[in-house]
């Protein structure tokens, strides 16, 4: 009966130990099965600050969505909002529209160099620095080894490679269910992604970031457009891939009805556990193929911890930031959920390069990523690509050299808006 | 002197206020943000008067006039299915049978789900893997499964089709309320001079539901001309920018892209189609609805 009366008590006076400091945290939700180490590493930040709580806003998955929440915070000032997680592609345009806080002080350049390069180039803006690098993606190739093995199939190094060999396991199998090559086709941001990936893995760029030109128009980019369309979509997958993001994409290939996947690094992690995955075992991974005498280009994802202009408790935000890059936290990241960790040192630990081998050969690749060309109207130029790519692979039969030209001129115009750009 | 002291502006001012703060402020700071060039992003180039520049450029922008033509199609489909579904549901809540009083509930729960959620069950009910859509026309041959969302030529019917399970009911609400304002001595008299079913709801039904028809069909116009939830959830306007309705289009424009100016001149239009539709509606059937009685 006392301790019932204690437990009372505590119920009652809990209201009254909230008046301690509130970091409001905007987070897109984790996979359900490692939801916990987030949680965890927000614990442990707030055992570590007595009279801090830590308040997280869920958002939705898809990276897109999430850009119109946070921004609909920024335009508003909201004060609540303290600490937000940013895409690889925004910094840029939070940087220019005064949203994100410069993290200079916090985060002198020595500090930079413990990280991988490309993501900390896609945090700064004319020489200032707006985001921590929490983890960092890049587009990698998953694929069946035991369906290779069984066909004799070496992993294939040129996209025509991975179509024929796809081809010829398809009609050896049999199995109706299974597809050649499932990836992120649906009208989004990740689509961008996927088309980038082939049009620089032949050679060819979005746009001229020094003359601010569009060269979506050029015959070689064009070209990749063009087999992905015909080679791909049309040849080795089926068109219900034209909906998908990266959860169901990533299903189909765990379900074993995918000989091909292209997906970021997570999935090597969701691929190999045994409650989430029939191919446990099964699967390799490799950088993307190229076109035949190109270089494999694969798009920089990853997302960074940022700071609002708005924020009332700065250097709290910051802390907390510290804390969530460490890295002690980065490496739980990387040893439970399969995140790639954005620390370069993290690739000698032996405790995480044992269960995630794959990390050692990712590490090249995480070098040379390619990031998506930095500016602050960067979803105004995606919305066009996406828009292009949709509409030039969805349909069979589309004039890709019309949309290609029209989705050129239509990037030029906005492209012009930086042209003369008086410094404010 | 009197009049002064008459209290009614006084009621009716906290309703003056709140139309006036979340309705008129809102719309006309529309039309104002719409004759600027404003970009979030670009904040160097300042708020700047453009004049009709913003609706000179949509009049010539080809995926705002093709979002158009989208939500113009979407709104010409579901608002007469929706109308007519409507109204044949009203006709039989309106009869009174065993369990009238559940199945009224029932048919308003599409209704009263959350937009958002159903859109996710929708999505989930035409995906290509494991729909239940899919399901039900081929069974277990998933081979042959079609990918709704997928496919440029059927994204938006499907759209369409969660569109009218959703919101079929909320017309049917307003026209039962119009049925049960016909008084029953009405038919009872039409009875007793011979009058077949069809007569009485050809002469009697329609001419008295006919305001609470064209208030649905004016609510259900307007409501899908500003459809966006759906596209927000099933498709994000793809694929190949065949769901891209007029309203999720100038969400893109104002929110993602940051372009104030030019996304606040297509809310501008969808808020004129909208008032043309509705007041074109009300003038072709003119009726009660603004409070003057017909002309009979």
């Amino acid at each position: 009966m006392p301790s019932l009366f204690v437990l009372f008590l505590i119920l009652l006076l809990a209201p009254l130990a909230q008046a301690q400091t509130q970091l409001r945290f905007v987070t897109w939700q984790p996979e359900t099965e490692t939801a916990w180490v987030w949680d965890k590493a927000i614990f442990d930040f707030e055992a570590r600050h007595a009279g801090v709580k830590v308040v997280r806003e869920v958002g939705p998955h898809s990276s897109t969505e999430f850009h119109d929440l946070v921004t609909q915070k920024l335009r508003n000032r909201d004060p609540q909002m303290d600490v937000f997680f940013m895409d690889v592609i925004w910094p840029a345009e939070f940087a220019a529209a005064g949203w994100a806080l410069p993290l200079d002080t916090f985060f002198p350049a020595p500090e930079r160099q413990s990280f991988f390069a490309a993501p900390i180039q896609a945090d700064s803006y004319e020489g200032r620095i707006y985001g921590v690098p929490v983890f960092i993606d890049t587009g990698m190739l998953y694929y069946r080894k035991d369906l290779l093995d069984k066909h004799d199939l070496s992993p294939p190094r040129t996209w025509p490679e991975l179509v024929r060999q796809a081809k010829l396991i398809l009609a050896q199998e049999r199995d109706p269910y299974l597809t050649g090559y499932s990836a992120q086709f649906k009208q989004y941001e990740g689509l961008v992604c996927n088309m980038m990936e082939f049009i620089l893995g032949n050679g060819a760029t979005l746009w001229d970031e020094r003359r601010l030109q569009s060269t979506l128009n050029d015959a070689k980019a064009k070209e990749a457009v063009r087999f992905v369309r015909d080679q791909i979509i049309a040849a080795i997958s089926h068109r219900g891939i034209l909906a998908y993001q990266e959860p169901e994409s990533l299903a189909l290939f765990t379900q074993g009805k995918a000989i091909f996947h292209r997906n970021w690094p997570y999935a090597w992690a969701v691929a190999n556990d045994p409650r989430q995955s029939k191919v446990v075992g099964k699967v390799g991974i490799m950088p993307l193929p190229a076109f035949p005498g190109q270089k494999s280009a694969s798009a920089l994802g990853g997302w960074q911890l940022a700071i609002s202009r708005f924020s009332r408790h700065p250097q709290l935000a910051w802390e907390f930031i510290e804390h969530m890059t460490s890295s002690e936290i980065q490496k739980r990241i990387a040893l439970y959920t399969g995140r790639a960790p954005a620390r370069r040192a993290l690739y000698r630990d032996t405790e995480i390069l044992k269960r995630n081998p794959q990390f050692e050969s990712q590490y090249e690749t995480f070098l040379l990523a390619a990031p998506r060309p930095r500016t602050p109207v960067y979803q105004p130029l995606s919305n066009i690509m996406q828009r292009y790519f949709s509409s030039a692979i969805a349909i069979a039969d589309s004039d890709i050299d019309r949309l290609a030209g029209s989705a050129s001129r239509d990037m030029d115009r906005v492209l012009d808006l930086l042209r003369n750009r008086r410094l404010p | 002197m009197r009049r002064s002291r008459d209290p009614t502006w006084r009621f009716l001012l906290p309703s003056f206020l709140f139309v006036g703060i979340f309705s008129v402020y809102p719309i006309f700071d529309s039309f104002r943000l719409s004759f600027y060039r404003m970009i979030l992003t670009l904040p160097w180039l300042g708020q700047k008067f453009v004049g009709w520049e913003n609706y000179r450029d949509l009049s010539t922008d080809p995926v705002a006039l093709d979002s158009l033509a989208t939500s113009l199609i979407f709104v010409a489909v579901t608002t007469p299915i929706e109308v007519l579904l409507g109204l044949a549901m009203a006709l039989v809540l309106n009869e009174s049978f065993r369990g009238r009083g559940w199945l009224r509930a029932i048919v308003l729960i599409p209704w009263a789900v959350p937009t958002v959620v159903s859109s996710q069950m929708w999505r989930f009910i035409f995906n290509d893997r494991y729909g239940l859509f899919n399901f039900l026309l081929f069974g277990d041959a998933t081979q042959r499964y079609w990918a709704p969302l997928a496919e440029p030529y059927l994204a938006l019917s499907s759209i369409m089709v969660a569109d009218i399970w959703k919101t079929s009911s909320f017309a049917a609400l307003i026209i039962l309320a119009g049925l049960q304002g016909i008084p029953g001595e009405l038919y009872e008299a039409a009875s007793i001079d011979g009058a077949t079913t069809w007569e009485k709801f050809r002469h009697i039904t329609l001419p008295l539901i006919k305001p609470a028809l064209l208030l649905a069909l004016v609510f259900r116009t307007i409501d899908a001309l500003k459809v966006f939830d759906l596209v927000f959830v099933m498709t994000q306007g793809g694929p190949a920018d065949t769901t891209n309705v007029l309203q999720f289009y100038g969400y893109k424009k104002s929110f993602a892209e940051g372009m104030i100016g030019y996304g606040s001149a297509i809310a501008v239009v969808v808020f004129l189609i909208s008032l043309i539709l509705s007041t074109l509606y009300i003038r072709l059937a003119g009726t009660g609805l603004l409070g003057k009685e017909p002309q009979a």
